[in-house]
């Protein structure tokens, strides 16, 4: 019984050999293959196909172009379903099996902390695209991440926010402090704290919401009473709506309220808050301002919104898309100018070169993050109705700070009417 | 209970001997299990079979409380995140201590927390019964989140060694431990079901009221089950961090594992301990292969398909479709 089940048994694991030994053999003579688990389904889904789409821009283009070091390129991709359970599994596979040549993250950074042990037992170059600090414990000398955070991500994201309040001609004494509890929010809020406390700010409320909350009505009406001067705001999609739309509902007046609220540089919510997001203060990482004009960026704006109805995602894509289309630009140049796929030598490259992208020159340091953060304070300004494509223009997502960005003046107090 | 042991004689035929041979079959399973995974020179193989062994544990965890007493548990994903979450804790006060003492530790918190949720729920029924068991995995999720010592809402990274020592690879440790433990789980279900307490249990999911009449110390028999359900479920969790290296609550607590581990044992039938056994491998399986092949959301929908039809035309799993035709024969 034992014997024939071996039997079986090596027979099944020598065709997988056989078939195994094919692909690799296969994979250095055809096409650089590309390997990738993203979220096409689940809660990271509309950043994971955004992304995609961007990844897949790149690849007709270079392909179009005669490939990468005369070979065309291939995009592997798997679904790891919003489920990082998945995501050993998948590079493993990507890696051992499919045998690929280059390995990229998914999206965020739950999936991307998931594959740094296959990644780093591997030794494989790791292009990141939105993990937040996922290298500062593992700090992996292979890994390059693609969000201007810097190596100090957690202060980056209020700086700008807190430095505009100081620069207010009546100077505020009080914050306000809310978030959701969890990852990012926990993080921005712990920033806050510290710039608030740098710039001596009372702090007279600090609270933290469970993530699915709904409701935000008695929190800011809670808030209201504290009546402090700024309100920062750690948040995610659903929460960032919800919190827009209570502080009005509630009447709230400060000088500034905003602050680390994801959501609000997707089209979706950009044009569900329409009008209520006038004055908002908030962070971005890209938008269409006259000082963020690098080369490449509208063309590539163009392709993408010709093909994002189609694929059912953002049609704007000026948050992820772009950064994810720079990540190709860094590879093609490093595979080019290295002239192989050695992963030793492409990192070697990478950690050395200034990169010209479709979102400005970037350039790694500390832990593979960019060496010098460039998080955007921004503020939406002049938005009439809830027309998408007032958001692809210039002057409505005004950047405030850093100043060698800066393409406008801070409107105050908030709301805009007041 | 001795008139109820009557008709279940012969599963005790054998005793030692037969224990024995069960032991010997799980460790020869093991041998060809390993055997083959390790022909295929990848940590892919080692990494997708740690994902359906860990459900084998799941599934048969669940199924000593959800199966045999038919006390449906919706706080699975707790159990398992609490064993999660255990490991998080011991490694962040012990970094070296190895993953199978965190695996004991993890199982006794898990036969306490079942203990104790025993004692706060079993005296509900039915439906209100499980949905006390889903409203202490809220709270134990809301207790974790704001858990600062083991990374909170923002999650918490655990290095791992690159390799272990007698294994091939890390991944292959983590899959060789996580089949002893789904030996043990299954070692423990099946002797609860062929035990005093596994008859029980049958006869409190068969008529509560009539086992109590008989004789049947309920509580005390479901306290039992709460306990080494709950055991057997943190058991599972234990490992996870190590396997995954980055763990926050939404992970640990996740809807996934709260649907696998209900639909593996009705899909692969509850009255027996092999019943969850196949639903897991089978479903496992299938949920491994899609994640690589199809590469959809079509995971958790194959899981719902089958779920409406095992419960439409095998209302008893597939073991129960399979008893009934040697029964028809």
């Amino acid at each position: 019984m034992i014997s024939r089940r071996k039997l079986l048994a090596t027979t099944a694991a020598a065709t997988t050999l056989a078939a195994m030994g094919g692909t690799v053999a296969l994979a250095q003579d055809g096409p650089i293959r590309i390997g990738m688990g993203m979220a096409m389904s689940g809660g990271l889904a509309a950043g994971g196909k955004a992304a995609l789409l961007a990844y897949q821009i790149w690849a007709e283009e270079v392909n179009a172009r005669g490939g990468l070091l005369g070979r065309q390129v291939e995009l592997v991709t798997y679904d790891d379903q919003s489920n990082p359970s998945t995501v050993p599994g998948i590079y493993s596979k990507l890696i051992d099996v499919d045998g690929v040549d280059i390995v990229i993250s998914g999206y965020a950074t739950v999936p991307t902390a998931a594959a740094m042990p296959v990644i780093m037992q591997k030794r494989k170059l790791f292009l990141s695209l939105f993990a937040l600090a996922a290298n500062d414990q593992f700090n992996y000398d292979r890994y390059f991440q693609l969000q201007p955070n810097g190596p100090n991500a957690k202060v980056e994201f209020s700086k700008g926010y807190f430095e505009l309040a100081m620069a207010l001609p009546e100077k505020p004494k009080t914050v306000a402090l809310v978030g959701a509890d969890a990852e990012f929010s926990i993080l921005a809020l712990e920033g806050a704290r510290e710039n608030a406390e740098m710039h001596g700010l009372e702090i007279v409320y600090d609270q933290t919401y469970p993530p699915n909350t709904i409701d935000f009505a008695s929190i800011v009406r809670t808030i209201k009473a504290a009546a402090p001067d700024l309100l920062y705001i750690g948040s995610y999609p659903p929460d960032s709506a919800g919190m827009i739309r209570a502080v009005h509902e509630a009447g709230f007046k400060a000088q500034m309220v905003g602050g680390g609220m994801i959501g609000l540089q997707f089209a979706g919510l950009k044009t569900q808050l329409g009008e209520m997001l006038n004055n908002v203060t908030y962070y971005d990482l890209y938008v269409p301002e006259p000082t963020m004009q690098f080369p490449g960026i509208d063309a590539f704006l163009v392709r993408y919104r010709e093909r994002a109805a189609a694929a059912g995602v953002d049609p704007l894509g000026i948050y992820i898309p772009p950064f994810a289309y720079a990540e190709m630009q860094i590879l093609e140049r490093a595979v080019t100018e290295v002239g192989s796929l050695d992963d030793g030598a492409l990192a070697d490259f990478i950690r050395k070169t200034t990169f010209d992208t479709v979102v400005g020159q970037i350039a790694f340091g500390e832990r593979g993050e960019w060496a010098a953060p460039r998080i955007l304070t921004c503020q939406f300004q002049g938005i009439e109705g809830s027309g998408v494509e007032q958001f692809g223009e210039a002057g409505r997502q005004v950047i405030l700070h850093p100043p060698e960005y800066k393409s406008g003046e801070h409107r105050h107090p908030f709301p805009a009417s007041a | 209970m001795s008139s109820l042991s009557t008709p279940y004689v012969e599963d005790r035929r054998g005793g030692l001997p037969r224990t024995l041979v069960w032991l010997g079959l799980a460790a020869a399973i093991g041998v060809v299990l390993f055997t083959v995974l390790g022909r295929f020179n990848s940590e892919y193989a080692y990494l997708a079979a740690y994902g359906v062994l860990q459900y084998v544990v799941l599934a048969t965890g669940w199924n000593i409380l959800g199966g045999y007493a038919g006390y449906v548990n919706f706080g699975a994903a707790g159990f398992y995140a609490l064993g999660v979450y255990g490991s998080v804790f011991l490694y962040k006060l012990f970094p070296d201590l190895p993953v199978p003492v965190m695996v004991l530790v993890a199982a006794g918190v898990g036969a306490l927390f079942g203990l104790g949720m025993g004692y706060l729920t079993l005296r509900l029924r039915g439906v209100f019964f499980s949905i006390g068991t889903l409203a202490l995995s809220v709270i134990l999720h809301t207790v974790i989140v704001n858990w600062e010592f083991v990374g909170g809402a923002r999650g918490a990274y655990i290095i791992r060694p690159e390799d272990a020592p007698f294994f091939s690879s890390y991944a292959a440790y983590l899959c060789a431990l996580m089949f002893v433990l789904a030996v043990i789980a299954v070692a423990i279900a099946r002797t609860v079901q062929h035990s005093w307490l596994g008859r029980g249990l049958a006869a409190i999911r068969d008529d509560e009221t009539a086992a109590e009449c008989s004789g049947v110390a309920s509580l005390k028999l479901k306290l039992a089950a709460t306990s080494l359900s709950g055991a057997v479920l943190a058991m599972a969790g234990a490992p996870f961090p190590f396997f995954i290296t980055y763990v926050d609550p939404a992970t640990a607590f996740s809807l996934t594992v709260a649907v696998n581990t209900i639909a593996m044992p009705v899909i692969g039938g509850m009255a027996t301990w092999i019943g969850p056994v196949v639903g897991a491998v089978l479903i496992g399986s299938l949920q491994q292969l899609a994640t690589v092949t199809i590469s959809s959301s079509a995971n958790l929908l194959i899981v719902g398909l089958l779920l409406v039809v095992f419960t439409s035309i095998a209302p008893f799993g597939i073991m129960g479709l399979l008893s009934r035709r040697r029964t028809v024969r």
